[in-house]
């Protein structure tokens, strides 16, 4: 009996870590039939009806739509910081729903980077310290969290503005600080929400340069929410939303 | 995360709100200081009320007659009689002046045998000359007090040989010269004031006072055990002819009144904690409301709910800590502080002579004025030297982190629980 019962133990777990190595494969992103639905008073409000999508690895995908499309609403759930009323996200071939609180908050530490329209830094904090943030809470030697954090840093042309604090930062180098943060923990999928809104045009060249460059180079999936059409051509998906639904997708290269 | 990188973050917050900070540190201090400086005040004059006491001896009862008549020498031998009585001691006094060399004294007329006076101060020291016989004949002993009044601001004013006016205070008193053979050393506190005496015989006391008898029997007991069972027997076989004082019960009483307002002292004090607790616990929280957004950026980049309760429950313990150990600082020095300024201030109108000057047992009274007159004749009051423990300290420590501790966690919990969305939308 006993015996049986460690032998069924094993062959499932075995299954388990098999199913998982087929997650692995294809697609960083899948989006199932997602929607989510605001309730406020007696009213309901659709911000998402069936969405579904796949982006495969090392995909730069842009969302565009009119404001209230549901643009940012896809971004939180795809950020997990905000739950689909149904429907299910796999992101890294794991599905989302199934996670809890501290769950999400690693998951969202090991493979998810931030880029936000308003950068989003610590102000008390310096360029280095921003960086290190998410590293914080896994078990990284402080030494070496130091070093990742500055070679990342240099790379993305910052190694002169290490020790400065967010707030003497211009803008391109507040967002470029953020991209160095999204990147320290060698992310999966990275969602930049709107990351050149609040940039000059050069500054917001240089971003979108950046996403391109490290979308290449380190194989990473980008999603960019974005209302400048223009940008729309580094990006090798378009998703247009409208009304809570995906009104078309092109595929540019 | 690990202890180094919470206690980093909790620091940088608390040092980026420096003035906010050094405000909410104060709270605490207050409260601890404010604690310890009680709680070892209060120790110290619990301690030296319990020394004054028990150098009277603690197996001695004060059967002190509440009838001019006094006892008789049918008391002594009743009481010694008892069971558990270890020897009686036969005192007389009465209040007079001393008068000598233009200094008039007021002091103590103490009558006892020597054997008796033995008993008393456990060995007689003698300052200068020698001690008096058993006998009729009037000489006497004089305290060191009276010898070195502090009228003459200390410079002797009796000496051996010399004769020195004793007059007795009361409607049939006279005045008697009498010889004196010796100065005592100064004893400081004792059932019997010694410092402040003219001591000699019981029968030349009565003599002088006029009186037949004695008005006071010391009563050793045996051992301290038996100490409050003999008083009761004595109580009980006296009634109101006599009062019964034994040491250990004024000692008991003395330390439950100290008890009593000390706790209710400290209580006060506690109330200041509870006011530090609630300021403490609003600072923190419009500390995690100005942070929210910063909780909101920390979560999206994988910060789970213990890491953020823990920086913010670091905070508090960081505020207790410093706090705490600030107001210990304090509280150690402040009643130092204090005993100098009250002994510099009560030193200045001494006049302990005359403190004791009222006698023990005078008249049908019996009123006991326990002194302590010091050698120098500075000050009638036993100094107060406040007494530190370390449990004192600790727990003192351990109140103020744990104060803190508990107004930190519901700030800290909010601060946990907030929504990362909800959170990133706050600016």
């Amino acid at each position: 009996m006993t015996k049986t019962a460690i032998l069924i133990g094993s062959g499932t777990s075995d299954a388990k870590t098999k199913d998982h190595k087929t997650h692995m494969d294809e697609f960083a992103v899948r989006v199932r039939d997602i929607s989510k639905i605001y309730k406020t008073g007696d009213m309901q409000v659709k911000a998402l009806d069936k969405v579904s999508f796949s982006l495969k690895r090392g995909e730069f995908a842009a969302i565009v739509g009119p404001s209230g499309s549901g643009k940012s609403t896809l971004m939180n759930l795809l950020g997990t910081i905000d739950k689909p009323t149904s429907g299910e996200i796999y992101i890294d071939g794991l599905p989302i729903s199934k996670m809890n609180g501290n769950d999400l908050a690693s998951f969202r530490n090991k493979k998810l980077g931030f880029v936000f329209q308003a950068f989003n830094l610590i102000t008390g904090m310096n360029a280095e310290e921003n960086v290190e943030l998410p590293l914080l809470v896994t078990n990284a030697h402080s030494s070496d969290r130091r070093k990742k954090a500055d070679e990342l840093l240099s790379g993305l042309g910052l190694g002169h503005r290490l020790q400065q604090k967010a707030t003497n930062l211009s803008g391109g180098e507040q967002q470029r600080v953020a991209l160095a943060r999204a990147l320290i923990n060698d992310p999966v999928l990275i969602l930049a929400d709107e990351p050149t809104g609040n940039l000059d045009t050069r500054s917001s060249d240089d971003v979108i340069k950046l996403l391109v460059k490290i979308c290449k180079e380190r194989g990473v999936t980008i999603i960019m929410v974005t209302h400048n059409l223009a940008l729309t051509k580094h990006c090798n998906r378009v998703i247009h939303i409208r009304d809570g639904k995906i009104e078309r997708e092109e595929v540019l290269s | 995360m690990n202890a180094e990188d919470i206690l980093r973050l909790s620091y940088h917050d608390l040092a980026e709100k420096k003035v906010r900070t050094a405000l909410t540190v104060v709270m605490v201090v207050i409260g601890v200081a404010a604690i310890v400086a009680l709680i070892s005040l209060t120790e110290g004059i619990s301690a030296t009320i319990s020394n004054e006491l028990s150098s009277l001896g603690p197996t001695t009862i004060i059967l002190s007659s509440t009838s001019s008549s006094g006892f008789t020498s049918a008391d002594t031998s009743q009481i010694s009689s008892l069971p558990d009585v270890n020897t009686t001691i036969p005192i007389l006094d009465g209040s007079v002046y001393v008068l000598s060399n233009n200094q008039n004294v007021s002091a103590t007329l103490i009558g006892i045998s020597p054997q008796g006076l033995q008993q008393l101060l456990s060995d007689i020291r003698i300052y200068q000359g020698t001690l008096y016989q058993d006998s009729v004949a009037p000489s006497a002993l004089t305290g060191y007090s009276v010898a070195f009044p502090t009228s003459a601001s200390g410079k002797q004013s009796v000496f051996v040989g010399q004769p020195v006016t004793v007059k007795v205070l009361g409607k049939n008193g006279g005045s008697y010269t009498i010889p004196i053979i010796g100065i005592l050393q100064p004893y400081g506190s004792s059932i019997i004031p010694v410092d402040t005496g003219v001591v000699m015989s019981l029968p030349a006391a009565e003599t002088l006072l006029g009186k037949p008898s004695f008005n006071i029997i010391l009563v050793k007991a045996t051992n301290t055990s038996t100490v409050s069972q003999l008083a009761t027997l004595l109580t009980d076989i006296y009634g109101s002819r006599a009062r019964v004082f034994d040491t250990q019960q004024i000692a008991q009483t003395a330390k439950q009144i100290i008890g009593t307002i000390s706790t209710f002292l400290i209580l006060i004090a506690g109330i200041s904690l509870v006011v530090a607790a609630i300021g403490i616990m609003n600072i923190m929280l419009i500390a995690v409301y100005e942070r929210t957004h910063e909780i909101g950026i920390m979560k999206s980049v994988g910060f789970r709910d213990r890491d953020i309760l823990s920086v913010f429950i670091v905070q508090a313990l960081l505020i207790g800590l410093i706090g705490g150990a600030i107001g210990i600082g304090a509280g150690l020095a402040g009643p130092y502080a204090l005993t100098a300024a009250v002994s510099a201030s009560s030193s200045a109108p001494a006049n302990s002579s005359h403190a004791a000057g009222g006698g023990l047992g005078g008249g049908g009274g019996g009123d006991f004025v326990f002194t302590s007159s010091s050698s120098s004749g500075s000050s009638a009051a036993p100094s107060i030297q406040p007494v530190f423990s370390v449990e004192t300290i600790a727990v003192a420590l351990l109140v103020a982190v744990l104060v803190s501790l508990m107004a930190g966690v519901y700030p800290a919990w909010r601060a946990s629980k907030l929504e990362p969305i909800d959170a990133l939308r706050q600016l």
